[in-house]
């Protein structure tokens, strides 16, 4: 009886294993599309960083000083992610400079007017009450 | 169910090595069905393993003495409670458990990364099933199978050491094995990595709450050790840098400058090769403590020759993994350049780097002193161990300096901090450390390095007041918020910002806990009943403690005990009568060695007052009932700040938990289409 159930059990965990290959079920290797980029990554650490300058400037730990130089040295960074990251969705072309300034600036003034989402950094249209981008609700923006 | 149990743990062997084949095979040939089938053998050797851990279970419900292990841990007369939790009690079913719960770790990541992350899955699928592999291998060939058979049944079994029957003990190791399991994930992720040539910082971010777990589980489960050395060993200390206790604290060490140079990586795209290095390092320390502190080897070499099998392929094992962990981020070194270089001394960089420099300069201590013993017998022929001096000596120093660094670290400026930064920020919190230290001199405090730690704590907790109160002020500015809703909303919007500064808070209280300790008092009195003794506490108040008496009860019916004698102690503090207080000896039936202490602890926020029952002036005349037999030698300690360690781990745990815990957005973006983890705001830290 004992024999029995072992060979039962034994049977069927090899079963279990094997399946995929005997069936041929193959599980997914592929990168989800969703997923971040790396450029896309590099780009989001730009911006978050350029956010916590804003943030720590309105709390009171930078002075006006530190805080210009902090952020025109983050701003060139954020910029040359965005150039990155634009160059790599465009496979490989260039992208306009204008471009880029202008999403800088439209990224400036999300920030400064709260359009930015304080999650994912996706600059929301004027007036957006949630993020495009992520689902946050932007009329509890967060300060950190 | 035993003999189930035994033929499950065969089975899970061969399925574990099927696994580990497919699992890297598939990764490298990039064929599903061979990742599904690996996925699948997790999931097929956690099951077995379950099976196989009940059929332990079942042999110390079963008394089945015919078992080495149960005969060797339990007795007919133990207690249900202790009965389960035999499992753990020794070495064999602490491997049996060690690897049940690493599996039930595995499934849960291969589990929750089924639909995603998969150009990792094939190769975490074959790490995972390695480390599995070894440690079945080790409880079938290194005997220490825990179902071998004695060959005869003895009447009964030698029962469980009674200073493990206790409530801290059975829940310790379980915390620590889980934090030293939890680890295995993230190892298995970045050599995953390594494998796939997939080299940014995503494994990082996969397995950031992993590392957490495994974090929380590995400080809880030190501090509950320390708990239960303070309750039950009975000699009013808790931290005796016992090779067992370092070993225990070495893979926190390299866990806790793992977890903060990581966040250089994910921020400045810097020091890749030392957090792989450091992931490595840590994994094989949760080896190299599973595999020290349940065998005799480090108390002396002559046990390490009962022990060679299981020391060789332990030590084997490392070696292998270590050589091809080298071998693979050399061969992936060009991937792994830094991004960034450090601009500045006075950074947030090099502060990260200077904590990393301390944490591992305390682990190579830690680790030196420990092994001293084991390698100067093997060399000289003569064992000279390093005693709590020595750890003392280099530790102290260093735990300043981190202590230091916890508050500097929050508020100085990433790549750069100029003189205004340092100012603007640190002029406070330096003058608070100050004053506190001389109020502290003032007020009669001497001891030199408690007054330092407080000095230093009382800096760092300013800085981390003040950058919740700035934060708090700000977010209520800016949003029209009240402060309370400020405050809650400052945590939840980043929790992983927050949550650290809240662990900091634990590990501050932790310190001045200990330092506390520089403040101990330790008399010892020989007292008869009546008699009474006054003890003052560095806080100024005097206990007042009269020894009422001992009472000696047989252990008739009693489970292992053969006697008891109470000694009870009536406490009153400046004069106000605060209760009694009993301490106890205990002889046990199955157990020749001396009798067992139990301490009696009266607590307070400020201090505990300890009371060791220390000697019987009279044992036999004491058990046979003699009323002239009553003297015993008592020790009273008193304890300063010794909550705060319990307290500040407390503050700890929770502060992990918050930085654990799915952040709101996180929760939203799950919930919206086409996003998924990978939207986590994975670099908020960018502000940690």
């Amino acid at each position: 009886m004992l024999i029995l159930g072992v060979v039962l059990v034994a049977g069927a965990v090899v079963l279990f294993i094997l399946q995929p290959l005997i069936k041929g079920i193959h599980a997914s290797l592929e990168r989800e599309d969703d997923e971040l980029t790396e450029t896309e990554a590099r780009k989001r650490v730009a911006l978050l960083a350029l956010r916590d300058v804003e943030y720590d400037f309105l709390a009171g730990k930078l002075d006006e000083e530190d805080y210009r130089s902090m952020k025109s040295r983050l701003t060139a960074e954020a910029l040359a992610a965005l150039e990155a990251d634009e160059v790599a969705r465009a496979g490989g072309g260039v992208v306009a400079a204008d471009d880029i300034e202008a999403e800088i600036a439209n990224l400036r003034y999300g920030l400064r007017s709260g359009f930015s989402c304080p999650a994912c950094a996706f600059t929301n249209g004027e007036g957006s009450r949630f993020c495009s981008a992520c689902g946050l609700s932007l009329g509890e923006r967060v300060a950190t | 169910m035993t003999i189930l149990g035994e033929v499950a743990l065969w089975i899970s062997l061969p399925i574990a090595l099927w696994g580990m084949v497919v699992g890297y095979w598939g990764g490298r040939s990039q064929r599903g069905d061979l990742v599904l089938s690996a996925e699948r053998s997790i999931y097929a050797t956690f099951g077995l393993l379950i099976v196989a851990s009940l059929g332990v279970v079942a042999s110390f419900l079963g008394d089945r003495f015919e078992y080495w292990y149960v005969a060797s841990y339990s007795n007919a007369e133990l207690e249900l409670f202790y009965k389960i939790t035999g499992l753990w009690a020794g070495q064999r079913g602490s491997l049996l458990f060690w690897a049940l719960l690493l599996a039930l770790f595995a499934t849960i990541a291969v589990f929750t990364n089924r639909k995603k992350n998969r150009e990792f899955m094939p190769y975490v699928a074959g790490v995972l099933q390695t480390i599995l592999a070894f440690f079945i291998i080790v409880l079938l060939f290194a005997d220490v199978n825990p179902f071998e058979r004695l060959d005869f049944t003895p009447a009964n079994g030698q029962g469980l050491n009674p200073q493990l029957q206790n409530y801290w003990m059975t829940i310790h190791p379980p915390t620590l094995y889980l934090g030293f399991t939890a680890f295995s994930i993230p190892f298995a992720f970045a050599v995953a990595s390594l494998l796939s040539g997939r080299l940014d910082a995503r494994w990082i971010q996969l397995t950031r709450r992993w590392i957490l777990t495994s974090w929380l589980f590995l400080s809880v489960g030190i501090v509950f050790g320390m708990r239960w050395a303070y309750e039950e060993l009975g000699w009013g200390g808790y931290w005796f840098w016992d090779p067992v206790e370092n070993a225990s604290l070495l893979p926190w060490l390299t866990a806790t400058a793992f977890l903060h140079s990581i966040q250089i990586q994910e921020n400045r795209g810097m020091l890749k090769v030392w957090n792989m290095s450091l992931v490595v390092m840590t994994f094989l320390l949760t080896i190299f403590a599973t595999f020290l502190t349940r065998s005799g080897l480090i108390e002396s070499v002559h046990s390490f020759a009962q022990e060679i099998k299981i020391a060789l392929i332990f030590l084997g094992f490392m070696g292998t993994v270590m050589a091809l962990c080298t071998v693979l981020i050399i061969y992936r070194l060009p991937q792994l350049r830094s991004e960034n270089q450090i601009e500045s001394f006075f950074s947030r960089e090099s502060a990260f780097l200077f904590n990393n420099l301390m944490l591992i300069g305390v682990a190579f201590t830690v680790m030196w002193g420990t092994m001293f013993p084991l390698i100067s017998e093997g060399v000289t022929g003569q064992k000279i161990s390093v005693g709590p001096p020595f750890f003392e000596m280099v530790n102290f120093p260093l735990g300043l300096i981190l202590l230091a660094l916890v508050g500097i670290g929050p508020v100085i400026a990433w790549r750069r901090a100029t003189r205004k930064n340092l100012q603007k920020n640190f002029a406070t919190p330096v003058v608070v450390g100050l004053v506190a230290g001389i109020l502290l001199w003032i007020s009669g405090a001497r001891h030199e390095l408690s007054l330092v730690t407080f000095s230093i704590s009382a800096f760092v907790l300013t800085v981390i007041g003040t950058e919740f109160w700035k934060g708090t002020r700000t977010r209520a500015r800016i949003e029209g918020e009240g402060y309370p809703l400020a405050f809650y909303h400052l945590i939840t919007r980043n929790r992983r910002r927050w949550g650290g500064y809240t662990v900091h808070v634990g590990f501050v209280t932790m310190c001045i806990g200990f330092a506390g300790a520089g403040y101990n008092s330790d008399e010892r009195y020989n007292v008869q009943p009546g008699d009474q003794v006054e003890i003052t506490s560095p806080f100024g108040h005097t206990y007042s403690l009269t020894y009422e008496g001992l009472s000696v009860s047989l252990g008739k019916g009693q489970r292992n005990l053969l006697w008891q004698a109470i000694a009870t102690v009536s406490v009153s503090q400046d004069g106000v009568p605060k209760g009694v207080l009993t301490t106890e000896k205990r002889q046990y039936t199955n157990r020749d060695s001396q009798p067992m202490t139990e301490v009696g602890i009266r607590s307070i926020v400020r201090e505990d007052l300890y009371l060791i029952l220390s000697a019987l002036n009279d044992i036999n005349g004491a058990v046979n009932a003699e009323s002239d037999a009553q003297g015993i030698d008592l020790q009273v300690l008193i304890k300063p700040l010794v909550g705060f360690i319990w307290f500040g781990c407390f503050i700890l745990a929770i502060g992990t938990v918050i930085a654990l815990w799915p952040s709101v957005d996180r929760k939203r973006m799950a919930a919206a289409p086409h996003t998924g983890e990978q939207q986590e705001p994975a670099l908020a830290g960018a502000a940690d």
